[in-house]
């Protein structure tokens, strides 16, 4: 029965891709399957599961959110900048930062809230406001006083393998699949996203939703970006560049519907770890590391295809029902 | 600027019906801030007025206007299209590889880079059709393909050595201040206007982008009419960095940004501006056109203003947010007022 349960869910399949190419590597690259090797996996897997939990969120209500990085990168210079240039105690610095990625998300979801202008729009315009604070706090130099407490929490692995990195992660996925799962809240977001108009009528407030959703995408970018500083040791003001494409490809290769309403939490961090597992493949097997964007971008239009072929096939069964 | 404005009169001569709605419309509220920062950036900067900085202001519009076109045209099917940088690109490093690999001459690799970006537009146009997946998750996708393969493929480097006659007419000056870049923007708009407005293909462009279904019922191919609006959009995008190569005098692997982010912001701007519609169907080449003016007229008197360069992001992003709410605003308040 629970074999039967697990095959009936949508992420099964990629799971059992998932399986198949670790085994397949570990076979061929024997490297790939170190104590090593599957911590700095396990580090990339923590970090890129928060960016991708951020945009999950708001792909739930059917919108998009593309200042997600450009707040992780704003979080990780102030994060930073508060320990080089003030010498903030950590935990006010954490706390700091997760409030200006709250702020950061409220802002967006105020705006979107209250004036109906399409999410893409104004992420669009945060983006590049967020961005250009980040440039004018940094001039482009990256801070270099990270407190060692953080460099070492970053860099430190319980048993040489599982990097203390997935604690936040595991709190983070934890946590938004309590809620989706087992809050109304979570019901609630997912039914503005299925249908913002049929939501209204239930008597959901719409507005307070599309606020909170930002919100919690803002405070789950700034987790992101402060586990980036960690890893990285310095406050990068690039920090976040390169989020855009990842924050969506793993939520859709997990099965999240762009439309809304629908979104896995598990098939997400499968997607994350599949991303993962390409990415390092390329690098074990030297192959040309441009080639990882390629690889990316073809991984969205294969999931999207498996998407389609998935929905057609269970239109087809439930045909005859 | 005045170029600008010339062309809005000619538009005008076209709907001299409607005078009275033109004072309420999006492009005359645009025309009004251009005219409205000009006026403060002339009065407080001491460089604005100069000739040098005319020409210069005049390129960069140039430019901004046909990376907002490239996007425009696929707003109009109700889509968008992220890939305008990544195909911008990588259009300009195949002309550049065809000037120093091949050693064709210039206008065979301009019409075959136009060609080439057309082919990645149309090949999202084909996915975006065949799939029915929104053009977000398909252009996305393919703005990293195009850009990791770009950049494979070019391993990175540039091409510097084209043909001094690139660079020259990127620098030649009309009269003194006035680009011949701006002359091709101003081209490219009129085309796209009478392309809208009086032929068969524009119209249905723009039926099947407001109600694909009612324009399918009426005859229209939406789908060879979505695929011809994303090949368009990749033919302007191609022609945006083209201008850009002709400005920079190299070809660039890193010039629209990573995997062509930088241009994301200017393409959607003008546009949005503009008042084109972002759920299709409706389309104002003058409002993309002022639109785009508007951007780069902020970033050059910001810049003027001695705000940082780095502020000047964070500053622009913040007008720009502004004059999205005001426009939001304005509309409430014109029907409230039945002006609408």
């Amino acid at each position: 029965m629970p074999l039967q349960k697990l095959l009936k869910t949508e992420w099964s399949g990629l799971l059992l891709v998932v399986i198949l190419a670790i085994m397949l590597i570990g076979y061929l690259k024997p490297s790939f399957l170190t104590p090593f090797n599957i911590q700095i996996l396990l580090a990339a897997i923590s970090v890129n599961m928060v960016i991708a939990l951020a945009q999950m969120l708001i792909v739930g209500i059917g919108q998009m959110n593309l200042s997600v990085g450009a707040i992780g990168g704003l979080v990780a210079i102030s994060f930073a900048g508060l320990m080089d240039v003030f010498q903030l105690p950590i935990p006010l610095a954490v706390l700091v930062g997760l409030l200006i990625g709250l702020a950061a998300g409220l802002f967006n979801g105020v705006i979107i809230a209250f004036t109906g202008i399409s999410a893409f729009i104004i992420t669009l315009a945060s983006l590049s406001v967020f961005k250009g604070i980040n440039l004018g706090i940094t001039e482009a130099q990256p801070f270099y006083g990270v407190a060692e407490s953080v460099k070492s929490f970053g860099n430190s692995s319980l048993l040489g393998t599982l990097p203390l990195l997935i604690i936040p992660m595991l709190v983070c996925l934890v946590g938004v699949w309590v809620l989706l799962n087992r809050m109304r809240y979570g019901r609630h977001l997912l039914a503005v996203g299925a249908s913002p108009t049929a939501a209204s009528l239930v008597g959901i407030s719409v507005r307070n939703i599309v606020i909170g959703t930002h919100a919690l995408s803002g405070l789950l970018a700034a987790v992101a970006g402060m586990m980036v500083v960690a890893r990285l040791q310095i406050g990068q003001p690039t920090i976040g560049d390169d989020w855009l494409i990842l924050s969506f490809a793993a939520p859709v290769i997990g099965g999240a519907v762009l439309a809304g309403g629908h979104v896995n939490v598990i098939g997400t961090l499968l997607g994350v770890t599949t991303i993962a597992i390409i990415t390092q493949a390329l690098v074990l097997f030297e192959i040309d590391p441009f080639i990882v964007q390629i690889f990316l971008g073809l991984l969205i239009l294969w999931a999207v295809g498996i998407n389609r072929l998935r929905d057609l096939r269970l239109t087809l069964f439930s045909k005859p029902a | 600027m005045s170029s600008a404005q010339g062309s809005s009169t000619k538009s005008m001569g076209s709907d001299q019906s409607s005078i009275r709605k033109f004072f309420f419309s999006n492009e005359f509220g645009l025309l009004f801030l251009i005219v409205v920062f000009a006026t403060i950036f002339a009065l407080l900067t001491t460089g604005f007025t100069s000739r040098f900085n005319l020409y210069a202001l005049g390129r960069n519009i140039s430019i901004d206007v046909v990376i907002g076109f490239s996007m425009m045209v696929v707003i109009v099917t109700g889509g968008l299209n992220l890939s305008v940088g990544s195909i911008g690109v990588s259009a300009v490093m195949f002309g550049g590889w065809l000037l120093e690999g091949m050693g064709s001459n210039l206008p065979v690799a301009f019409i075959f880079l136009l060609l080439g970006g057309a082919l990645l537009g149309a090949i999202n146009g084909v996915m975006v059709v065949r799939t029915g997946v929104h053009s977000f998750i398909i252009t996305l996708a393919t703005m990293s393909v195009y850009f990791g393969l770009m950049i494979w493929l070019t391993q990175a480097e540039a091409f510097r050595n084209l043909p001094p006659e690139v660079a020259t007419f990127g620098r030649t000056k009309i009269y003194g201040y006035l680009s011949p870049l701006l002359l091709i923007s101003l081209g490219v708009a009129i085309l796209l206007a009478i392309l809208y407005r009086y032929t068969s293909l524009g119209r249905n462009m723009l039926a099947a982008g407001a109600n694909p279904t009612a324009a399918e019922l009426s005859g229209v191919n939406v789908k060879r009419t979505f695929i011809l609006c994303h090949a368009l959009s990749g033919l302007l995008a191609a022609l945006a960095a083209t201008m850009l190569t002709c400005r920079t005098g190299a070809a660039i692997p890193s010039m629209t940004g990573h995997i062509g982010q930088d241009w994301l912001l200017p393409a959607f701007l003008a546009p949005v501006l503009g008042g084109t519609l972002l759920s299709g169907g409706k389309v104002s080449v003058l409002g993309t056109f002022f639109g785009a003016v508007l951007v780069s007229l902020l970033t050059n008197g910001l810049l003027l203003l001695q705000v940082s360069e780095f502020w000047v992001q964070a500053v622009l992003g913040a007008l720009l947010l502004s004059a999205v709410l005001l426009e939001k605003l304005r509309n409430v308040v014109l029907l409230q007022n039945r002006f609408i």
